[in-house]
């Protein structure tokens, strides 16, 4: 019996204008490495942040671990990277090892104090992702690379049980983002952890993930990889040539 | 003075619109109006004006005269008045600026400084002695005390320059207010002669004020050595080093009493006189009335009167 | 003049006392007021102050029983900035420009349709901080002692919300909540150190040590530390200063901080070239 760890029934999201989301349904099992893809526009941040509670739902449903997503209190169990990097002030004084400590919060109550058994997990955490060695470096000091890297190291330090990811590579170039979504896979295959990730490199993602969500305001394709790759729909969609791109597995 | 000029631009606009609104509802009272800026202006003005004339305050009560700003009413007032009374260009920068667009044929502009001998550096360092008696604290050379009407001799000054405008306004009525200034003048020359002996027998003559300089021409007139904490604009503010010399003056001086102006926060004069171990008296300095006064009625030479009260308490002066 | 002498002073002591206390608080307030694009707050807040002002005089309410009117509306107007950012999508100086302009409008218009006060309004506002009473001691260190609490109790939730406010909601942090901490805890110290030291140190207070820190601190909390220590030298250095070249002592301490802001940009410069070089 698989666990289910994101369901969502008919949800809708919008504004004024209309909807943005309309009719999605899906449901996540514990260990299933999600890519959400789809053009630009069609709502995949939405729906992330929907899931996370950052924008109000208009209709339907979404739970997480169980509960619904409006009111979800148990952050600890999640971690996030957000696609609005460029949002981060480059004059903010936080050096890496602050940064990744944040993550942390997660799992306090009032009052949030780390302690020390906290920096140990924030210096292994930082050694995993090898950023350890500028852990004393402003975050806006930081490439590109390295910023994405300490951010993940961020999401994966209070070790959740599921991390969403939303376009994380945008930033990077072709190799760094080779090695990004390697540790990616690493953590879901060696620690079971599921994961959500909104991307536009579709070649890169056909090489990890287990299951695909296609979306453009509605859903239009769920499943799993290998269906994705055979469905005449998908393939007009994108077109032969890059589903096969996509699906061919190196 | 740019932030002022434009409320007044919009305030005269406002008010034409106003006044032509108004001016057939209204019956146009037959009387004099007469507009005063500060309070000792418009305490004689109304004397001499007895039940001939309207006189009215420009400034509302309590206010220092630099924070004022007028209102449309104000300007629609000055508009109607056929007379505007102020102190001086130091006292009022502003007056000028205020009848600016005001008709001048129609409003009789009385200065009523004119003719005063004014206080020259007043504000001037201890090392000052150009004025003997009078020492303000800091300050820029060439500061001209406002405070005229502190002289009892440059009151009754101001009250015939007054005069003066109510004759030329209204010269049916010229006997009328010449009789009703010579009282007051009467009583002004009474209050000075009070004044000359009630200060003339103290056990010290230092005046020290913990405030900014605004008593030089009483203090001179009766001869009293008087020191103020900061110099006349309102803006400036003592240095450390001014405080301590403040406190070491009273020490050395050996008063008991250092004074502080009705009005105005007293917080600096208590930190001194908490400091240096005396009594804070008040003095009024009569700009402006507060709002409790104004409906007592209270008059210019009523205050003066309360001042010599607290100066000989505060002075130690015997009686004769 | 030597200083056992200007020590012995009871004045001078309790400005030293009250105002590095003050000067510390707002200089900790202020690096997270500047992060958050806040710097002008205290400015506006003074303002509503002067109209809340207004209020209790002409309600016969003086001195301390005047913040009876004034803290309750100060603290309602800083939470007025936030919903304005919030709701409005106003940036934060728009939201402060509004909530101040208000502030001051309305403490105009009562002083004039009120029929005027028994004592001069503006004089009542500011205080000074040569005139600092010692019950005026002790509440600039309950002041002290309260905001420092709360910064303690909320720091990293107020680290993790001035970083990134998405990321600290996933982290489980009620950004609506500690937003309204950090911008009432400002009013409550902006509406008691105003009429202790006067809104000219008080709003100089909040935004230079803050800039200063963010120009050399190597870490968050140095930022604070060191903006912090700017703050409490800037106020005992200019107390001195103002006793050697007789000048007035709130603007001498602002003049030290600026000397001090300067001195970073310059060290933050050389640091700079010499990482390049």
């Amino acid at each position: 019996m698989p666990v289910e760890i994101v369901a969502t029934e008919r949800l809708a999201c919008g504004y004024r204008e209309g909807y943005v989301l309309e009719d999605i349904s899906f449901t996540v099992n514990a260990g299933d490495y999600v890519g959400i893809v789809g053009p630009n526009g069609s709502g995949k941040s939405t729906l992330v942040q929907a899931l996370l509670g950052l924008v109000p739902i208009s209709s339907g449903s979404a739970r997480l671990f169980g509960s619904r997503c409006d009111n979800f209190s148990q952050w600890g169990r999640i971690g996030y990277l957000p696609q609005s990097l460029h949002l981060l002030n480059p004059i903010f004084p936080a050096t890496v090892a602050e940064t990744v400590a944040l993550g942390l919060l997660s799992l306090k109550r009032f009052p949030r104090r780390l302690t020390r058994q906290d920096r140990e997990t924030v210096e292994t955490t930082l050694d995993v992702l090898g950023v350890y060695d500028i852990r004393s470096k402003l975050i806006g000091e930081l490439s590109g690379g390295q910023q994405q890297r300490v951010l993940l190291a961020r999401a994966l330090v209070n070790d959740p049980e599921l991390l969403i990811l939303d376009e994380p590579t945008a930033a990077l170039d072709p190799e760094t983002r080779e090695r990004f979504y390697h540790m990616i896979a690493d953590v879901n295959r060696s620690r079971g952890v599921t994961v959500l990730l909104v991307t536009h490199d579709t070649g890169v993602i056909g090489q990890h993930a287990s299951k695909m969500l296609y979306l453009d305001k509605r859903m239009l394709f769920y499943g799993g990889f290998d269906d994705f790759c055979h469905s005449p729909e998908m393939s007009s969609l994108f077109g032969e040539h890059s589903q096969h791109l996509m699906c061919h597995r190196h | 003075m740019k932030r002022l000029n434009m409320v007044i631009i919009l305030a005269v606009a406002v008010a034409v619109v106003f006044a032509g609104c108004s001016r057939q509802e209204q019956k146009e009272s037959a009387k004099l109006q007469v507009v005063a800026t500060l309070f000792p202006l418009y305490d004689f003005a109304r004397t001499i004006a007895g039940d001939r004339a309207e006189v009215t305050m420009l400034l509302p009560p309590g206010m220092e005269p630099h924070s004022f700003e007028p209102k449309p009413n104000d300007i629609v007032r000055i508009s109607r008045a056929g007379m505007f009374i102020y102190t001086n260009r130091y006292m009022e920068p502003w007056a000028e600026s205020l009848l600016k667009g005001m008709d001048r044929q129609r409003l009789r502009v009385v200065d009523a400084g004119q003719g005063v001998q004014y206080l020259q550096n007043v504000a001037g360092d201890e090392h000052d002695h150009d004025v003997p008696g009078n020492h303000g604290a800091e300050g820029h050379a060439g500061v001209v005390d406002p405070h005229i009407w502190l002289d009892f001799s440059n009151a009754a000054l101001m009250v015939d320059n007054i005069l003066a405008g109510f004759i030329a306004v209204d010269p049916a009525n010229a006997a009328y207010y010449r009789m009703n200034a010579a009282g007051l003048k009467g009583r002004l020359a009474a209050l000075d002669q009070r004044y000359r002996e009630g200060l003339a027998d103290c056990a010290t003559r230092v005046f020290l004020h913990g405030g900014h300089y605004t008593f030089g021409y009483l203090a001179r007139r009766y001869g009293l050595e008087y020191h103020s904490l900061s110099g006349i604009s309102s803006e400036s503010e003592p240095s450390a080093a001014r405080m301590a010399e403040m406190v070491r003056q009273i020490r050395s001086s050996g008063v008991h009493y250092l004074f502080a102006e009705e009005l105005l926060s007293p917080r600096l004069t208590d930190t001194l006189a908490a400091e240096a171990g005396v009594a804070v008296l008040k003095l009024h300095g009569a700009h402006n009335l507060g709002k409790d006064d104004v409906q007592r009625g209270v008059g210019f030479i009523d205050l003066m009167e309360q001042n010599l009260v607290n100066l000989r308490k505060g002075l130690a002066c015997r009686s004769k | 003049m030597n200083l056992i002498e200007i020590l012995s002073y009871g004045f001078i002591q309790r400005a030293l006392l009250a105002g590095t206390l003050i000067a510390v608080l707002c200089s900790v307030l202020g690096v997270f007021l500047v992060l958050r694009r806040l710097s002008l707050i205290g400015d506006g807040l003074a303002h509503v102050t002067f109209g809340s002002t207004a209020i209790a005089l002409a309600l016969q309410l003086y001195s301390a029983a005047s913040l009876l009117v004034s803290l309750p509306v100060v603290l309602l107007a800083s939470l007025g900035i936030l919903k304005l950012t919030e709701k409005a999508r106003l940036n934060g100086d728009a939201a402060i420009g509004i909530v101040s302009a208000v502030g001051i409008s309305i403490g105009i218009m009562l002083a004039s349709v009120g029929g005027g006060y028994n004592v001069d309004l503006l004089s009542y506002l500011f205080g000074n901080i040569l005139s600092i009473s010692y019950e005026e001691v002790i509440i600039a260190a309950g002041l002290f002692c309260v905001v420092m609490v709360l910064l303690w109790l909320f720091f990293h939730d107020l680290l993790a919300i001035s970083f990134n406010e998405e990321l600290a909601r996933v982290s489980g942090v009620r950004t609506n909540l500690i937003s309204a901490v950090l911008v009432m805890l400002t009013a409550l110290s902006v509406v008691l150190a105003m009429k202790l030291v006067g809104i000219m140190l008080i709003s100089s207070l909040l935004i230079l040590p803050a800039v200063s820190a963010l120009q050399l601190a190597r870490s968050f909390r140095a930022c604070i530390v060191l903006a912090a220590l700017q703050g409490g030298c800037s106020v005992v250095a200019g107390i001195f200063v103002s006793f050697l070249t007789n000048l007035p002592t709130s603007a001498m301490i602002v003049m030290i901080n600026l000397l001090f802001f300067c001195c970073s940009c310059g060290v933050r410069r050389l640091i700079t070239i010499r990482n390049i070089g």
